[in-house]
């Protein structure tokens, strides 16, 4: 295990400084989740124009460096992308958190995968993996607007 | 009293936790097993299984009798007036639901009011939450003061003519305060009003005595109190456990069943259906003699002293903010740091082999209160030193650096 490796420079920024921590004007799709064991909490809102891209996305809660930094990574990079792109995102992002080496989806830029792969140490301290998917899968659930609240029990 | 000879009883303590001593700060949650008890369940596996309370052979003769002796060994502990006010149950929770459902059956009528505290854990909340729904009674909420503490005071303020019942705990396991329970049963009883105490952490640290507190149900958590996981007592005043109607159904609790009636079983079986933890009841007599063999008087001191210690170490740790300052406190050091999330804090102390806890320790009302989403806690038991609380501080110093504070 190694504590440099999760609490890396960037996520410490991140975290401490989170992206898009407001609530977009005027969203059209949104969700909230909750991590019942910490108490974490987060909304996430999107907007999509009329071409179903993503105008804006933006989030709104509390929780660790870790949440709260992929929180901000997320809302940062899902911009300008569609539905059917950001989910492949979401689904590439899911897998390398818990075991793929890499980030593998075409419509992700060297830069945003070095950002999001700052995310992987998270591997190693199987607790901490719902605190870095919560937000993704509240995301998930905006697209589609489910009602309920997501709850990562992993 | 030698605190590294009692720590030398703890067989965990000499593995290495990810290459770490381990420097055990939850006991709050749940306390570590001296040898005695471990053993003692191997023991009876191998050479003594046999279910209790059925059959005539041997070895299920043997196993009832040492069932029923740590019935005796609990009641001397807590120091009950009759064998049979103890009812083993799965755990606190479950005693605490047993008192629930059982006084919502027969006692509690639409519209009484139970009143219980800010500090309480879910376990003593939810159980009446229930009564709320399906008897419309109604709870109301005594409130802590800036300490971190529930007065005699508040809860005579809090009390109304409708209140048929007061559920508190003894020890709050997030600001350390110990309620004036006596006192506050005194009061209810003069106003026949029912007293409930959720014992988890008063029963692993301070010295009971059902008589002199009279309160009229304790529960107790084994798994905090040196003991096994999956048990519980309940101590219930015999009036109140002769009264009140069965909580489970099942074989072992009747007296009489046929296709037209049922008639019950006596106490103390009357409350305990079907196959019970055996092996953890017989291994619990050992948790009660490893503590009488300290003396709750040197466990009180010791852990008195460790809080104290705790308490101005962190007190001195700027950014640390210490939760609650009761002024009658147990073995509870709960904190946040400001810029740094509770769990963010819990992994990086683990890193140092530091185990605390994060996150809001199944007390939601307390963290709503406090307007904290999540609270760090170090708690501690008969085997923590004043080295563990200095590794506490040093490595909460190191989660500091991490995050440039
Ligand atoms: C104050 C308090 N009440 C109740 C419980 C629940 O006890 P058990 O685990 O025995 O069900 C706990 C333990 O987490 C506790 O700390």
């Amino acid at each position: 295990m190694n504590l440099k490796e999760l609490y890396q420079e960037i996520i410490l920024e991140h975290g401490k400084n989170p992206r898009n921590l407001r609530k977009t004007e005027g969203f059209n799709k949104d969700a909230k989740g909750n991590n019942p064991l910490c108490g974490d909490n987060v909304h996430v809102y999107l907007k999509l124009n009329g071409q179903k891209i993503v105008e804006d996305a933006s989030f709104q809660g509390s929780g660790c460096a870790i949440s709260m930094a992929s929180a901000s990574i997320m809302t940062d990079l899902i911009k300008g992308k569609n539905e059917h792109e950001a989910k492949e995102i979401v689904e590439d992002f899911l897998g390398m958190i818990k075991e793929n080496p890499e980030l593998k989806s075409k419509y992700l830029n060297e830069d945003e995968k070095t950002k999001l792969m700052c995310l992987s140490g998270v591997k190693q301290y199987p607790m901490r993996v719902k605190c870095a998917t919560l937000s993704w899968h509240t995301m998930v659930s905006a697209f589609d607007e489910k009602t309920e609240e997501v709850k990562t029990e992993n | 009293m030698n605190i590294d000879q009692i720590k030398k009883e703890f067989p965990i303590f000499d593995e290495k936790i990810q290459n770490n001593d381990l420097v055990y700060l939850d006991s709050a949650n749940s306390s570590q097993k001296p040898k005695i008890v471990v053993d003692r369940i191997n023991e009876f596996y191998t050479k003594q299984f046999s279910n209790v309370g059925r059959s005539v052979h041997y070895l299920a003769v043997a196993a009832t009798n040492l069932y029923e002796n740590t019935r005796s060994s609990v009641q001397k502990y807590i120091n009950a007036k009759d064998k049979n006010e103890i009812v083993f149950t799965k755990g606190a929770t479950e005693a605490l639901n047993l008192v629930a459902n059982t006084l919502g059956q027969s006692y509690l009528q639409e519209g009484d009011e139970v009143l219980i505290t800010e500090l309480e854990h879910h376990s003593n909340y939810v159980p009446w939450h229930f009564l709320r729904k399906s008897k419309n009674i109604k709870i109301n909420f005594a409130e802590i003061n800036e300490e971190g503490e529930i007065t005699l005071e508040e809860i005579e303020k809090k009390i109304t003519p409708k209140t048929k019942l007061i559920s508190i705990t003894h020890l709050s396991n997030v600001t350390g305060a110990i309620l004036p329970v006596k006192e506050i049963t005194q009061l209810a009883h003069s106003k026949g009003i029912i007293v409930v105490v959720d014992g988890c952490q008063g029963a692993p640290h301070l010295k009971l005595d059902m008589q002199e507190l009279d309160c009229d149900f304790y529960a107790i958590s084994c798994h905090k109190m040196y003991g096994p996981t999956g048990l519980g007592v309940l101590y219930g005043k015999k009036k109140w456990l002769e009264e009140l109607p069965p909580y489970q159904g099942g074989g072992g609790m009747i007296n009489e069943v046929k296709k037209d009636r049922i008639s019950y079983g006596e106490l103390p079986n009357k409350y305990e259906a079907g196959t019970m933890a055996t092996a953890q009841v017989i291994a619990f007599d050992q948790s009660i003699k490893f503590l009488e063999s300290i003396g709750i008087e040197n466990v009180m001191k010791h852990e008195a002293d460790l809080v104290e210690y705790g308490q101005e170490l962190l007190q001195k740790n700027n950014s640390v903010k210490l939760i609650g300052n009761p002024k009658n406190k147990g073995g509870v050091l709960s904190f946040t740091i400001e810029g740094v999330h509770p769990h963010d804090i819990a992994t990086i102390l683990d890193e140092d082999g530091v185990a605390i806890r994060a996150g809001h320790h199944c007390c939601q009302i307390l963290h709503d209160k406090l307007n904290i989403p999540a609270s760090a806690r170090a708690s501690v038991g008969i085997y923590n030193t004043k080295e563990d609380l200095d590794q506490l501080n040093e490595s909460i110093n190191n989660c500091k650096k991490i995050f440039n504070l």
